[in-house]
């Protein structure tokens, strides 16, 4: 049986232990998405009651839509970036006693079912960090583009932070109270993926990459990364690399 | 003496007086006040006679006065948009600490965390 959301085609087997799914705290950072962030968010509550949605200084009424749907609405007054708005709803979901931290996407690119398979896999014990990976499985869904740039930082990070993974700019992660609690992203702009990696480098704590589907529709493709985008990332990440 | 001379040395005896009266009120450390003065103190020279740039330049085996201020103002400016970054940087950092902890203040915390899920096809609570 499974729980299913029409408009996003978010979908995932309800059977995950409640009190694991309770103890699990799903953050979605949103910025500018008001067509669809209801659906995403009502979706996800269908498994995980704590659903903890940081509007990040949103100007196309994206707050009117979090603070309906999520269980949780955060705001940030002002944009400060996916990766400041992550941690704030990492800081505020540790306060509020969360056993493990989600991170989702707010296009609705991710499936639910994957990141039951996640929380599933951290709340086992075999790892504390579970990073989802598009290339594990069927990638013809990837972009050909995106699939050129998404290597090129998976090469790019092998060399920076000598850790081997194979999507390092997958924003589907599962963590531990325990790596969540050692990681503190300070990278506010798009860089904080690549900090994320860094982070989870450092920290030492057992990781896995779990396999995902990513659902590439005109919505999330219209959202996602550029070369150019990439570019700036790379940029971003070497200056704080340097200068701290 | 020229009128560009002339006007160029208003301006930088007004740095001057600005920058002493800073320093003065406390408003500039004696350091950073003492290398402004120094830098002044040689535009002035420069301005007053042009060729001891040259001289200067020669010396440090460039051919042209005209270079020499061109190496330092580049190497100035260089300087200056670093400084720039730097501090945009830090404020960035903060403006992000404070807005992350005004999100957490405000936070309807006193909800209850267990609220009834939203309808599995419309996506949408009913509160």
């Amino acid at each position: 049986m499974s729980a299913a959301n029409h408009q996003t085609g978010l979908s995932a087997p309800t059977d995950l232990d409640p009190e694991i799914a309770a103890g699990t705290w799903v953050i979605i950072p949103v910025y500018n998405e008001a067509t669809v962030i209801s659906d995403v968010i009502g979706s996800i509550r269908t498994v995980f009651p704590n659903v903890v949605a940081i509007d990040d200084g949103s100007t196309d009424g994206s707050w009117d839509q979090v603070r309906r749907s999520a269980s949780h609405p955060l705001r940030h007054l002002v944009n400060r970036g996916q990766g400041a708005a992550l941690q704030t709803g990492t800081d505020y979901a540790l306060r509020q006693g969360a056993a493990r931290i989600a991170h989702f996407d707010a296009d609705g690119q991710h499936r639910l079912e994957d990141l039951c398979r996640m929380v599933e896999v951290v709340a086992s014990g075999e790892c504390d960090i579970a990073l989802g990976n598009r290339f594990a499985g069927d990638v013809s869904q990837v972009p050909p583009a995106r699939r050129v740039l998404l290597r090129a930082a998976v090469l790019f990070h092998r060399i920076a932070s000598g850790i081997e993974l194979h999507d390092v700019h997958n924003g589907l992660r599962v963590l531990s109270r325990r790596a969540a609690e050692r990681m503190e992203i300070t990278a506010d702009r798009m860089a904080h993926a690549s900090e994320i990696i860094d982070l989870v480098a450092r920290s030492g704590l057992p990781v896995q990459e779990i396999p995902v589907t990513i659902r590439y529709s005109e919505y999330s493709r219209a959202k996602g990364q550029r070369w150019t985008g990439g570019f700036r990332i790379m940029f971003h990440y070497l200056i704080a690399r340097i200068l701290g | 003496m020229s009128p560009f001379q002339i006007v160029l040395l208003v301006v930088l005896g007004g740095m001057v007086a600005f920058i002493v009266q800073a320093v003065v009120r406390g408003r500039l450390g004696r350091p950073a006040g003492a290398i402004w003065l120094i830098v002044l103190g040689v535009g002035i020279i420069a301005s007053i006679d042009p060729n001891s740039t040259t001289a200067l330049a020669r010396r440090l085996g460039i051919s042209r006065g005209t270079d020499l201020i061109l190496y330092v103002l580049v190497l100035a400016v260089l300087q200056g948009f670093l400084i720039f970054y730097l501090r945009l940087r830090r404020v960035r950092r903060e403006l992000t600490i404070l807005v992350r902890r005004l999100a957490i203040l405000e936070a309807p915390s006193n909800r209850p965390s267990d609220a009834p899920a939203p309808d599995a096809a419309t996506g949408r609570s009913e509160a």
